[in-house]
């Protein structure tokens, strides 16, 4: 299954700034903080802004969530609220004085209801027995979860799956040729260690090589529209196919980084910050599954300390959201020097053994490739 | 009077003398579904409500794809040709990944044979605590109607804590409450129509060392030696009748990566065996 191009050229949402001030055809700067950095994407989403210090946890959690209604204008999934209060018109054959009668004795939500022996209360509220089971079969109907058969479900995978190549063979690798549309992600590592490198080196190559439409949210203010440019400039000379507004289905979404966003909300009254989080991994995987977006989400990392190991941040409860990981680290003989060298290990994979490691330089215009004459090395 | 309740006896209760043999028979053909996971006779009975516990990447859905296969795989190709209904809460389920292992088991794997097999799986994803309970009512008419419905697999029935806990405030049985409301149901489901069900749960909370959680740890010594903390309602802990608990190895030396710990709850049995996992599925 390879990844499909769209007849439409993407970019990713967040237009990067026309290179009015620099003349076309002219050598790229130095991007290593000689750049100024960009202010934060707007990305079309209506001045909604992700605030770094989460002050108000549930509003930036609400601001994402309706970023992605914005983009994804398909109706959403309602069955989820299901904790609703009986009340006249919600499904045909509930009456108003059905519910009163229904609400003087002790039944007021659809759970209530449908957990309730019909034939007592049948009896009790002196209602017909068969309205009652027309309703409870209606409001079941309209609440519960659907089945769906293995086969049926097989063949529309098959023809709704994509894989996006990252743009550099040796991360393809590691990632089993690319990122699957459904799930999620994560890339870890310490500061510095070149995550939003590699994030900005997938967006461009996703928007450019592939025409897919990219969501890229930033919520630590290290998006640089200057290296995407640079990165997008690599690919191709032309401008106009550097530069192309594009509204359509989203293929990828990023987000730079998760922790930024949650970290300061775990910590404090323990079930509120985790509910967040966990409310937060379900929206992200519920839109890459009924989308089908491939996501890519960053992390911190933190010592174990027990092992002195690296382990990701966010905890126990996080670790079971992403299905793939893999770990940025430095080279280790880059002593003192600034190096553009990383290597990438795959920490937790569905598909593959985990403990593959691979080389990436992510300071390079092009796609990420190995340096000349190393190869990955395998545990 | 009677009539009425003979009636209101849920929906598909009427069944003919043919029905009832299929249903029974149908439902206790698990006998030789994994000979290693169990820690006594060697097979799970009606009425078995297991529980996977491990942290994540321990292989706890790779033994459920193991066992999904196993369940619907034709005879002639070494299973048990019985239908499996499956309930996902955190969309980890890939039946690309199934299609692989499937694929490996085959003699002859063609798009006919491998259909066919699929046929047998009904996936479901839940919402929240809430849409669960609700879909369990549903999921009733189905069990009725088909015999050979016989194994009911949650992954992961702990997926709603923490949302739960949230949301129910400060009181714990506000917190719980749904998920009391799921467990009674299922233990009603489990029990009137013979199933037998697997349920995966997460190790989210750390171990504690104090006082109060060693003495009761004691009184399991599989537990003892696990990394297990129980979380969810008394009632889901009364309801399970093995525990399994999934470990990674962390110097995987020999091929075999991962490590079972299996518990029969009231016997206080403990078979240990380890797995590795490769391209064709899970491998003892």
């Amino acid at each position: 299954m390879r990844a499909r191009g769209a007849a439409s050229a993407g970019t990713p949402s967040a237009a990067p700034q026309r290179a009015g001030s620099r003349r076309p055809g002219a050598g790229p700067p130095g991007w290593a903080g000689a750049v100024p950095r960009a202010r934060r994407p707007r990305a079309g989403l209506a001045g909604a802004r992700l605030p770094v210090a989460a002050a108000q946890p549930r509003g930036c959690v609400s601001a994402w969530c309706s970023a992605s209604r914005l983009l994804c204008p398909a109706p959403l999934r309602t069955r989820g609220r299901a904790m609703v209060i009986l009340h006249a018109g919600l499904c045909p054959g509930l009456t108003a004085e059905m519910i009163q009668l229904l609400k003087a004795n002790g039944i007021q939500t659809v759970v209530d209801f449908i957990s309730s022996d019909l034939e007592e209360v049948a009896q009790k509220c002196s209602l017909s027995y068969k309205a009652l089971v027309a309703v409870r079969r209606v409001l079941l109907a309209q609440f519960s979860a659907f089945p769906i058969n293995g086969a049926d479900l097989y063949e529309e995978l098959k023809s709704s799956m994509a894989i996006l190549s990252t743009g550099s063979k040796s991360l393809d690798k590691l990632l089993d040729s690319g990122l699957y549309t459904g799930e999620v992600l994560e890339l870890m590592g310490a500061p510095g260690s070149g995550k939003t490198q590699v994030c900005l080196s997938i967006a461009a190559s996703v928007s450019h090589s592939l025409k897919q439409n990219v969501l890229f949210i930033d919520s630590t203010g290290g998006f640089t529209a200057s290296r995407l440019l640079q990165l997008v400039q690599s690919r191709t000379e032309e401008e106009e196919e550097q530069v192309v507004c594009s509204v359509g289905p989203v293929k990828l979404l990023v987000v730079d980084s998760v922790s930024a966003v949650v970290c300061p909300l775990l910590g404090g009254r323990q079930s509120e910050g985790l509910a967040l989080m966990m409310q937060l991994a379900r929206e992200l995987k519920t839109l890459a599954r009924e989308f089908g977006l491939a996501t890519v989400v960053t992390n911190h990392v933190t010592r174990d300390s027990s092992s002195g190991h690296l382990k990701p941040a966010l905890g126990r409860s996080w670790s079971f959201v992403p299905s793939t990981r893999v770990l940025l680290e430095s080279s280790q003989g880059a002593w003192g020097k600034a190096s553009t060298q990383r290597i990438a290990s795959l920490r937790k994979s569905p598909r593959q053994p985990t403990g593959i490691q691979v080389e990436l330089d992510i300071g390079g215009y092009e796609a990420l490739e190995e340096r000349p004459g190393a190869s990955g090395e395998e545990l | 009077m009677s009539a009425a309740r003979a009636m209101s006896e849920g929906f598909g209760k009427a069944e003919s003398g043919a029905q009832l043999l299929a249903r029974l028979e149908g439902r206790s053909s698990l006998r030789n579904l994994e000979p290693y996971l169990f820690a006594d006779e060697g097979f799970p009975m009606h009425g078995d409500v297991i529980e996977f516990h491990g942290p994540e990447g321990s292989g706890k859905t790779e033994m459920l794809y193991h066992l999904i296969t196993r369940c619907i795989l034709p005879k002639s190709g070494g299973g048990l040709e019985v239908e499996v209904m499956f309930i996902d809460t955190d969309y980890h389920f890939d039946v690309l990944r199934l299609v692989t292992i499937l694929e490996h088991r085959l003699p002859q794997s063609t798009e006919e044979t491998i259909k066919l097999c699929l046929g047998r799986l009904f996936l479901v994803n839940c919402n929240s605590s809430t849409q669960l309970l609700l879909t369990l009512y549903s999921l009733e008419n189905m069990f009725c109607t088909r015999p050979s419905l016989c194994l009911l697999i949650l992954d992961s029935i702990s997926a709603f804590y923490w949302i739960d806990r949230s949301n129910g405030g400060e009181n714990y049985n506000m917190q719980e409450l749904n998920m009391k409301k799921c467990v009674k149901f299922l233990e009603k489901l489990v029990r009137e129509h013979l199933l037998a069900v697997f349920a995966t749960t997460q190790t989210i909370m750390q171990k504690s060392s104090s006082s109060a959680e060693s003495s009761f740890s004691l009184k399991h010594q599989c537990e003892a030696e696990v990394d297990y903390r129980p979380y969810l309602c008394k009632s889901w802990q009364q309801l399970v009748t093995h525990r399994i608990f999934f470990s990674k190895k962390c110097h995987s030396s020999n091929s075999k990566g991962f490590s079972i710990v299996s518990c029969h709850v009231k016997r206080n049995h403990v078979v240990k065996c380890s797995f590795s996992v490769a391209e064709c599925g899970v491998q003892f």
